[in-house]
């Protein structure tokens, strides 16, 4: 027989709720496979048949996790995440990409350090700016009540979304020079990512993070304070 | 097509409803539905805790751990006195429907 528990464990892994009742839901949808499943055996359904008719009850798992967390949490947890998160990342991201395009086009030229290949380009100007923008992203974030976790990702938002280009940008680009015939030197690349990741990568979210870090943390110990002083 | 707000409404009151005779766990109310029904609501795993948690949430139902004769233990939900509260107006709303959409259609009584 199945192992249902472990089986809506799996399927619902990732279900953004505190343990014990996460452990409560995984309990009582396992419960109620468990008897779907023993109706079908009872009605002389083969093992098979009935694991198959039982697994039938979920098609989509990710979308019962998904209306799960939202009958649980309500509606307000997506507005929460909304403006803990999502907005405060994206203006974040927007400021800092504007502000990158606005120095180009006013013609300040990026800083190369090293030499040759291994050369990596620094814009400090926008360095520098990104100071304030990752912690404009922590004060917007920590203001709608978000926790560390939500407020430093708030802040470091432009060059997640960066990583995760580069992390697409790379693999279509061997596929492509793959088509057209091209010999790819592996190393070349593995440098190319290192050096990309340093410039465009690290630095930039170490000066979001000096940013928005004591901003955070700035904003939890007042708002902590005043809430001693309601207490 | 049945739109999705007609499709809830009729979910939660056939819950309700069927929670009203006494409490019951997901499985067994699922399948008290379809056999009161005759088969015409089923309520899948998917559609129907999502729902249940959703009325725990407004407090018209409660739930909470029984272990039954068999042993077993099982979140049983049962009718708080909001939902009976709740499940009078709903039923009202719903007999209105049926009884305007018999006269438009002059489908006879079942």
């Amino acid at each position: 027989m199945a192992d249902w528990q472990k089986l809506v464990g799996q399927r619902l892994s990732g279900l953004a709720l505190d343990a014990a009742e996460k452990d409560e839901v995984h309990a009582e949808l396992a419960a109620h496979l468990e008897d779907f499943y023993e109706s079908l055996r009872t009605k002389g359904l083969s093992e098979q048949a009935a694991i198959q008719q039982t697994l039938a009850q979920v098609a989509n798992w990710p979308d019962l996790r998904r209306k799960i967390l939202m009958a649980k949490k309500g509606r307000d947890f997506m507005k929460k995440r909304l403006h803990q998160l999502w907005i405060p990342g994206f203006l974040t991201f927007i400021l800092s990409t504007v502000f990158l395009m606005t120095l180009q086009k006013l013609g300040f030229q990026a800083r190369i350090v090293g030499d040759g290949p291994n050369a990596i380009l620094f814009c400090a100007p926008w360095l520098e700016s990104l100071l304030f923008v990752g912690a404009l992203g922590a004060y917007l974030s920590s203001r709608a009540g978000g926790s560390r976790g939500a407020a430093l990702i708030a802040s470091v938002f432009p060059v997640l979304a960066l990583t995760a280009a580069f992390l697409l940008m790379f693999p279509i680009d061997l596929f492509v020079e793959r088509i057209i015939g091209r010999q790819v030197d592996f190393s070349i690349v593995a440098t190319a990512l290192l050096r990309e990741g340093i410039g465009w990568i690290l630095v930039p979210g170490a000066a979001l993070l000096v940013g928005g870090l004591p901003v955070h943390l700035l904003f939890s110990r007042r708002s902590s304070s005043q809430e001693t002083a309601v207490g | 097509m049945i739109g999705p707000g007609i499709k809830r409404g009729t979910a939660e009151l056939a819950v309700l409803s069927v929670l009203e005779e006494g409490p019951l766990h997901g499985y067994e109310l699922a399948r008290r539905i379809e056999q009161q029904t005759k088969g015409a609501l089923r309520f899948t795993l998917a559609a129907l805790y999502p729902m249940l948690y959703r009325m725990e949430q407004r407090r018209w139902v409660r739930g909470s751990w029984e272990t039954g004769g068999n042993g077993r233990r099982r979140r049983c939900y049962r009718l708080t006195a909001e939902g009976k509260k709740k499940l009078s107006p709903i039923r009202q709303e719903w007999a209105e429907l049926f009884h305007a959409l018999r006269r438009l259609t002059k489908v006879p009584h079942g």
